[in-house]
């Protein structure tokens, strides 16, 4: 066990892009944590697609020793943070496993959206923020303007934040100074009764769930008996040890301010929940650590495999991400128009596009999903309430006494002149104007209280092609407000499609309606018969269109007798037919349903 | 010798004067190259030869030279083939011979040898009746040209024509095919096909079908149905999607494809169904010269069709003609159930796309028009229905 004064427990937190990962990189290789022939660039990030986006998806967690100036070894532990919005709770039970932040801010781009958010998750945490100013090696970084924004707009003393490059290794021993020097060593009594809370949890086929922790009084040893006080569940630890950038060492015991992880067979990540607190069965602590919630899934959608055949394997990769991801939630959906599928819950937008993106990257599936959809409270006349998380399940219109939707606070950072175009958006969307600050000549802070169910569709796209690029956006969750809602189904033929039916504010509807009919008239192809297109609310038809019947489809010449050409041909068109879905006697192409979903990009 | 066993022939002549917008045939564009030209026919008469001799009790009794244009090539070098045909194979005294021709190389000289030699009928490409549309469409000759080709045909003695047209081309209108339509008329063929412009792959017309202002698929439908009751009026039955004829005047030819006859082909990109299999020259004319010389591979393809594709080739084929498929026909042909099939055609008998008439069913010309749809789902209704024979 390490002594309490060598310890120093850090986050870094940053916007998305500017540099946290390669910082990280370059203070492994200066604690030569890894060797250099080893190292691969952003070695925390593990996972391809985080990479490829440039993303954190899951935190890590990793030990470094670093010889300071003074001569002094100190054990650094640098605890990853999650850079997304969606995971905002992830972020916020990383934090409160350190004693300070690292906040990395682009010489050229200063501030942005989730640099404050990041900032004010930290200081709530009562860390000691230490701001460093990344990217000088650009020749638009404006060092020195950025550690007046710094100061001005978020209050923290940056005139000695170290100004580096991470990509080129500039300066990088100045930020391990400061860590050694203000980042407060961790307290924590390890006679105490144990307590540690649990920060990440993966999944590893050989030993079961391995848990970050971070404890926070008393000793964590092998052969302990645990509970996870608010799961309750009990388990014998195996092993407890240290996380290093590639692998992990064992070691016999975990005290009171160190950090490391454990295993102990656990078999369900459900049973060690992030922010859950982990005691002994012996000697257990009075009260848990603060701050445990359950991760509500915030987004739902249906996620159907393009062939029905793969029902199964869409089961069995969903079991598979699900070891991994606790927030991530399913459970089985019929529906009659697209067979057997799963309703998923997630965090956020961003959470919902990655599980749809490793479904078909790493599982090779093929997907179609039904709209997003957040979670509403409807009171019924006869007053019992209902959360609703999916059309299917929303009451007939004459039965709903009050209707409520998820509302969030949005802050929005951009360039002044682009704040016109994002007032517009945001009021589109049924936003209601807070308030606007300056943070500095070239950029606005705009805030909106905005129903969730206005962003989860695309929102954040929009704003990045109206501002090109330059606006970022951060949200959180401001709780429930009535609104008039309705359910709006499509019928094709006369049938209503289930996986197309929505939920809308009503005084959407028709503007909805109409985009979604004409869409759907566009990328449906037409078939032997005339095929009407409805959208309707409670058996109210408000918009159709028609698909014309096809009356043209024939292969005029078989010439010289070759008629393979035609056997192609008709081969060619059942592969076609395989990649649609029967409705009746409608067919519907996978991407009508992605088209009716991109509905709002383009306005 | 076996009884009834008859067999169509046909030669492909890959020669052009010029490659057409539109033409995705195997085919050489440009100049005549004699010695090419003389170098295949030797191709030709050496191939004849050695197939003829696996052929010897079946009956010929219809060749056919396409193309390419055959009347390009020159009547020697046809007079030559035919001449080879009729030494190494039976071919019947009332065979019909069809030579496919193009109005800009046809001469009165040349078609009475031809006729001598036993050519009795002529397909002649005239497409369309206004001069700029041919232009456009990177056709060699004029309409005047095909109106007196017709006159030359018959002067040298062919009471057998054929017109082919075109709809559906580039800038035309509805009223300027009626116009079409009306004028071949006159000019009196015995058959006529209309074919349905497509733009092919890798044609030059594919590289500018965008801005070709090509009629869309309800104004391509429109002209169809109007030709199919157009003709109808002049008094050409409609026997198959694209072919029309006076009473008695079908192509056997063609009809041979659509009921499943055998036939032989002969030449670079020629198909047969023959014994059992259907097989296909490459489309590579240097190749087939050499192959056939020096005994090298010539076959692209060739594949033995087992009796359950046949069932489809069946559906497919023919219901293509009008005279559609038969219950009694396809249950002892295939030994598969009809039902299923008879449950589906009732279905698109009552939208209008099919008719049953004298104990056969058959495409109605708004079901010719969607017939890959149609078609297609009669397949998977076989496929999905078990044969007789299992039961």
């Amino acid at each position: 066990m390490t002594d309490l004064g060598k310890l120093r427990n850090f986050s870094i937190i940053a916007h998305i892009d500017h540099g946290k990962s390669t910082l990280s990189d370059r203070l492994i290789e200066l604690c030569h944590g890894v060797e250099q022939r080893e190292m691969e660039n952003q070695l925390l990030d593990n996972m391809d697609l985080e990479r490829e986006r440039g993303i954190t998806i899951k935190a890590r967690a990793i030990r470094l020793v670093y010889t300071a100036q003074n001569g002094e070894d100190y054990v650094l532990n640098l605890i990853d943070t999650p850079g997304h919005v969606d995971f905002n709770y992830e972020v916020s039970r990383s934090l409160a496993a350190c004693e300070g932040a690292v906040l990395v801010v682009d010489a050229a781009q200063g501030i942005e959206a989730q640099t404050l958010a990041n900032a004010y998750l930290a200081v709530d945490a009562n860390l000691e923020v230490l701001p460093v100013v990344n990217k000088i090696d650009l020749p638009a970084a404006r060092p020195e303007e950025v550690k007046h924004e710094i100061e001005d707009v978020i209050g923290l003393p940056a005139m000695d934040a170290p100004e580096i490059s991470a990509k080129n290794g500039i300066n990088i021993s100045a930020v391990l100074e400061d860590i050694v020097a203000h980042v407060p060593a961790p307290t924590g009594d390890r006679s105490a009764p144990m307590r540690a809370l649990i920060f990440d949890s993966q999944y590893d086929a050989y030993r079961g769930v391995i848990v970050y922790l971070r404890v926070m009084d008393g000793v964590i040893r092998t052969g302990d008996e645990v509970r996870m006080m608010a799961s309750g569940a009990r388990y014998r630890v195996l092993e407890v040890g240290y996380l290093h950038p590639i692998g992990m060492t064992p070691t016999d015991a975990l005290g009171a301010g160190e950090v490391g992880y454990f295993t102990a067979s656990i078999k369900d990540v459900a049973d060690t929940k992030v922010g859950d607190t982990v005691t002994s069965v012996q000697n257990p602590a009075a009260s848990p650590l603060p701050g445990y919630h359950e991760a509500q899934p915030m987004v739902y959608c249906g996620i159907y495999p393009a062939d029905g055949a793969r029902y199964a394997d869409l089961k069995d990769a969903l079991e598979k991400l699900k070891l991994n991801d606790a927030s991530l939630s399913y459970e089985p959906e019929t529906s009659t128009a697209l067979g057997f599928g799963f309703r998923c819950g997630f965090l956020g937008l961003l959470h919902m596009e990655i599980i749809e993106e490793r479904l078909e990257r790493e599982f090779n599936l093929d997907l179609i999903t039904t709209a997003p959809n957040v979670v509403y409270r409807i009171t019924k006349t006869d007053h019992t309430v209902l959360l609703v998380d999916n059309p299917a399940d929303f009451p007939p219109t004459v039965e709903i006494e009050q209707g409520e939707e998820p509302f969030v606070k949005a802050s929005i950072i951009a360039p002044p002149e682009y704040v016109g175009s994002i007032m517009d958006m945001c009021q589109n969307r049924r936003g209601e104007y807070q308030d606007m600050t300056y943070l500095d000549k070239t950029r606005v802070e705009i805030h909106y209280i905005m129903p969730l169910n206005e962003i989860i569709y695309d929102f954040f796209d929009a704003l990045k092609s109206k501002t090109r690029g330059y606006a970022s956006l951060d949200y959180t969750l401001v709780g429930y407000r009535p609104s008039k809602l309705v359910k709006l189904d499509i019928l094709l033929n006369g049938d209503v499609i289930d996986a197309l039916s929505f939920i809308v504010f009503e005084e959407r509807a028709y503007q909805r309606a109409r985009k979604i009919v004409e869409k759907l008239k566009d990328n449906i192809p037409r078939q032997m018969f005339e095929i009407p297109v409805q959208a309707a609310i409670g058996g109210k038809v408000i918009a159709r269109e028609t698909i014309k019947a096809l009356r043209k489809d024939v292969l005029a010449k078989c010439y010289g007798g070759d008629i393979t050409r035609k056997k192609k041909l008709l081969e060619k068109q059942k592969e076609g037919k395989k990649k649609m879905r029967q409705f009746g006697t409608v067919s519907v192409p996978g991407e009508a349903f992605m088209a009716v979903l991109k509905l709002d990009s383009e306005d | 010798m076996e009884q009834g066993k008859t067999l169509g022939i046909y030669v492909h002549i890959p020669f052009c004067r010029s490659k057409c917008e539109y033409c995705d045939f195997y085919s050489i564009g440009g100049s005549r190259d004699r010695d090419l030209m003389d170098r295949y026919v030797q191709a030709l008469v050496t191939h004849i030869r050695e197939t003829a001799r696996g052929a010897g009790d079946y009956l010929v009794d219809t060749v056919y030279f396409g193309g390419g244009t055959p009347s390009f090539f020159g009547a020697d070098g046809l007079k030559r083939i035919l001449g080879e045909l009729y030494k190494r194979f039976d071919i019947a005294p009332d065979a019909e011979i069809t030579m496919e021709a193009n109005p800009d190389s046809v001469s009165l000289r040349e078609l009475r040898a031809l006729r001598r030699a036993g050519f009795n009928r002529i397909s002649l490409g005239v497409q369309n009746d206004a001069d700029e549309m041919l232009k456009a469409l990177g056709r060699p000759h004029t309409y005047g040209q095909a109106v007196s080709a017709v006159r030359v045909a018959r002067e040298a003695g062919f009471d057998n024509l054929s017109l082919d047209l075109m709809y559906g081309l580039p800038n035309q209108t509805r009223a300027q095919w009626m116009n079409t339509l009306r004028h071949v008329v006159e000019l009196k063929p015995e058959h006529l096909s209309c074919y349905g412009l497509k733009v092919e792959p890798g044609t030059p017309l594919a590289g500018y079908e965008d801005c070709a202002n090509l009629p869309d698929d309800d104004a391509q439908a429109d002209m169809y149905l109007y030709a199919v009751s157009a003709l109808e009026s002049y008094g050409y039955n409609q026997y198959e999607i694209s072919n029309f004829a006076r009473t008695g005047f079908e192509s056997l030819h063609n009809l041979r494809y659509w009921l499943g006859g055998e036939y032989l082909g002969f030449g670079p990109a020629a198909a047969s169904n023959f014994a059992g299999k259907r097989f296909t020259c490459a489309p590579d004319l240097p190749g087939y010269i050499d192959g056939i010389a020096h005994g090298g591979a010539i076959l692209s393809e060739c594949v033995q069709i087992p009796m359950r594709e046949r069932a489809g080739e069946y559906l497919m084929l023919r219901l293509r003609t009008a005279a559609g498929i038969e219950e009694e026909e396809y249950v002892k042909t295939f030994l598969m159930a009809f039902r299923p099939l008879e449950r589906e055609l009732k279905q698109y008998a009552e939208q209008g796309f099919a008719e049953y008439q004298r104990g056969r069913w058959r495409l109605t010309p708004k079901g010719f028009l969607v017939s890959n749809q149609i078609i297609g789902k009669l397949l998977d209704t076989q496929h999905a229905s078990s044969t007789l024979s299992k039961k």
